[in-house]
């Protein structure tokens, strides 16, 4: 019988310091050692990790149409994520999954593509981004929309500033506070939206990032005229199995690491405790 | 069904006569009796009231190891084939209903191998409740004192002698092992000793529209008042048939080792704090309210029962004296 809590080995095969801010965020690419894939849809998670140290749920920040290696971005927090940290290309991580239920891509074929992202909310809407890229003639307009904190914040800058000058897809960086040299947004991203102004024809909105953007970003939303189907999000909470069974990270009786991490604003509004 | 009887004092051989099974017993441990492996069969003691330490660990150990692992980082699987054919003897219908509740958690989408292999290779052997305890409520949510439900033998205790209800091929099985120690039973029913049982429970609870009823209520200021005597401890989860809350952790020393799962509890600060300093359930509010939103109404949500077996040992044991039964009754006459 497979057993689920056992991980597999994978080898990091580069580290980039992808963000140097306050918290800095690394990402790793990684493949794994069997020389397997995961098979996972954009939006599903993995849960890696050191032998010893412990492990993480952390978002696939990779499409599956890229099929190389896959992608995470690390934000280094506490006791696993400084320890990945301290990890350099040719070392082997733990890892397991892929988890979630990841977004429902081929259910948005034709339409246009929002995301919404802040900080480290950028990590899983990337791999849709990719995959539109990787189909461009199956989506119609694709608008990105990012913020950070600080431009030290800001993740992926190269590629979205690639994709901004010559890309077919809109890109709408921001920080949130003035700094020289800087000729973009300045504010926050939920009125960064509210500027850019995307029509809800035909469309589907996804926002990832810290909670309280999150919330800001659906109620402009709503004002915008999106529909409650229209939008979707990733939800976030600790974890520790990743299948649904130690507990902790429900949210009502759904749990985001099975149930989610992606859910849509129609589902959510009636749940408790969001 | 078959029935059988078993004089009292040929206990031991029958017992020996399992010898092929490991067998886990409550056992008399200092003041209180505990459920743990039977070495000496002598040492059973069915004394069902003293029992704070629940049957649960027999097939979901409080803590239990993974997998092991090496400096080289080489994962080694705990070996599941190696757990033996396990009889819990004596353990009350409340308990032995309990993993029917637990079944489709660690069944489900993803099954868990360390739960499967116990649970097939574990059989469960009941005894009745003839006097149920103070804070006994299992009439109250679909069990009772003779409850049959996951047990696959059921000891009555009439006297000098056990009557023996077979229940399942198991249970069939097992008695075949013992058989010159058991005569059948006569056409005397042990309905009459169930009745008086059951009619010795003291404590009761309608918790008909109780699911509905707390879907309004999430908000309500009530569950800041119920948790405001909570001191956070956790007994309430950790002597609970039906919790099965967990964490993982690793230990290592400087060359090996494993990943072992512990029994959590969700009135604990940290089982959902995140890295961020950010946490859903920040204060024992929030947790008291998940605690019993989970067994009353998610659990309901998601397998269509509720999460609790009326064994009362969260009432008893709670060091602020929180009484589930007086809390949920306040709940059904909140508006
Ligand atoms: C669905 C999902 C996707 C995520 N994607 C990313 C991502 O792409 N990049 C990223 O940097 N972070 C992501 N996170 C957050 C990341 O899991 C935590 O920051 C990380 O687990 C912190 O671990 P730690 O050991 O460094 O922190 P500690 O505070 O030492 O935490 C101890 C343990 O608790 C658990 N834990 C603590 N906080 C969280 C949390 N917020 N979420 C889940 N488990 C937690 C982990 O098992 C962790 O090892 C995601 C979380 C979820 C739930
Ligand atoms: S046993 Fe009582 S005090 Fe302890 S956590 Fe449970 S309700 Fe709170
Ligand atoms: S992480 Fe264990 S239930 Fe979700």
């Amino acid at each position: 019988m497979n057993n689920p809590y056992l991980p597999q080995v994978a080898k990091i095969i580069d580290v980039k310091d992808e963000a140097p801010g306050e918290r800095p965020i690394k990402t790793f690419k990684v493949v794994l050692e069997n020389g397997n894939s995961l098979n996972h849809r954009p939006g599903q998670c993995a849960i890696i990790g050191i032998l010893g140290i412990g492990e993480s749920m952390i978002s696939i920040a990779s499409s599956p149409t890229r099929k190389d290696c896959l992608e995470f971005s690390v934000m280094r927090l506490g006791t696993v994520t400084s320890a990945l940290h301290e990890c350099e290309p040719g070392d082997t991580i733990s890892l397991r999954g892929p988890y979630g239920n990841g977004f429902p891509l081929d259910d948005w074929k034709g339409k246009n593509i929002v995301t919404i992202g802040g900080g480290i909310g950028q990590a899983p809407l990337r791999p849709i981004v990719q995959s539109i890229l990787d189909n461009r003639s199956d989506f119609g307009d694709l608008t990105v929309i990012y913020g950070a904190r600080s431009s030290h914040d800001l993740c992926f800058k190269d590629e979205l500033l690639a994709l901004e000058k010559d890309g077919p897809a809109s890109v709408h960086l921001s920080i949130d506070a003035e700094e020289p040299g800087w000729n973009k947004f300045v504010g926050f991203v939920p009125n960064n939206l509210l500027e850019i102004k995307p029509s809800p024809e035909n469309c589907i909105a996804i926002t990832c990032g810290p909670v309280v953007m999150i919330k800001y970003v659906i109620k402009n939303l709503l004002e915008l005229g999106f529909t409650d189907a229209q939008i979707f999000t990733t939800m976030e909470n600790r974890m520790k199995c990743g299948i649904g069974k130690c507990g902790r990270c429900n949210v009502g009786h759904l749990y985001i690491c099975k149930d989610g991490p992606v859910f849509s604003y129609d589902t959510l509004k009636d749940l408790p405790e969001f | 069904m078959t029935t059988y009887t078993l004089p009292k004092d040929k206990l031991p051989e029958f017992l020996s006569a399992l010898s092929d099974y490991e067998i886990w017993a409550p056992v008399k441990k200092g003041p209180a009796t505990l459920f743990d492996r039977l070495d000496d069969l002598k040492d059973v003691d069915l004394d069902l009231e003293n029992q704070p330490v629940i049957s649960k660990k027999a097939i979901f150990p409080q803590n239990e190891p993974l997998f092991s692992y090496d400096r080289k980082g080489t994962v080694t699987e705990t070996d599941l084939n190696a757990v033996k054919n396990t009889i819990v003897f004596g353990i009350r219908p409340c308990d032995a209903r309990s993993f029917t509740l637990l079944d489709p958690v660690f069944e489900g989408d993803v099954p868990d191998p360390y739960y499967r292999a116990r649970r097939s290779k574990t059989a469960l052997l009941g005894i009745a409740c003839n006097d149920p305890f103070v804070n006994c409520f299992c009439t109250s949510i679909g069990g009772s004192p003779f409850g049959r439900e996951g047990l696959d033998l059921l000891f009555i205790d009439c006297g000098d002698l056990f009557t023996l209800e077979v229940i399942t091929e198991t249970g069939k099985e097992i008695t075949g092992k013992a058989s010159s120690l058991l005569s059948p039973a006569t056409a005397e029913s042990s309905e009459q000793i169930a009745q008086a049982a059951t009619d010795k429970i003291k404590r009761h609870i309608d918790l008909t529209g109780l699911p509905e009823k707390l879907a309004s209520l999430f908000e309500h200021p009530v569950w800041k008042e119920f948790a405001s005597k909570c001191i956070g401890c956790g007994i309430c989860t950790y002597s609970c048939p039906t919790c099965y809350c967990f964490d993982m952790q690793d230990e290592t020393t400087l060359k090996q080792g494993r990943r072992v799962r512990i029994w959590d509890s969700c009135m604990f600060p940290e089982y959902t704090l995140h890295a961020s300093g950010h946490n859903p359930r920040a204060t024992r509010t929030e947790r008291f309210r998940n605690r019993i939103y989970h067994k009353f109404k998610f659990n309901m949500d998601n397998f269509h029962s509720y999460s609790c077996v009326g064994c009362g040992r969260c009432i008893s044991l709670c060091p602020v004296n929180i009484d589930l039964i007086d809390y949920l009754s306040r709940v059904k006459e909140t508006e």
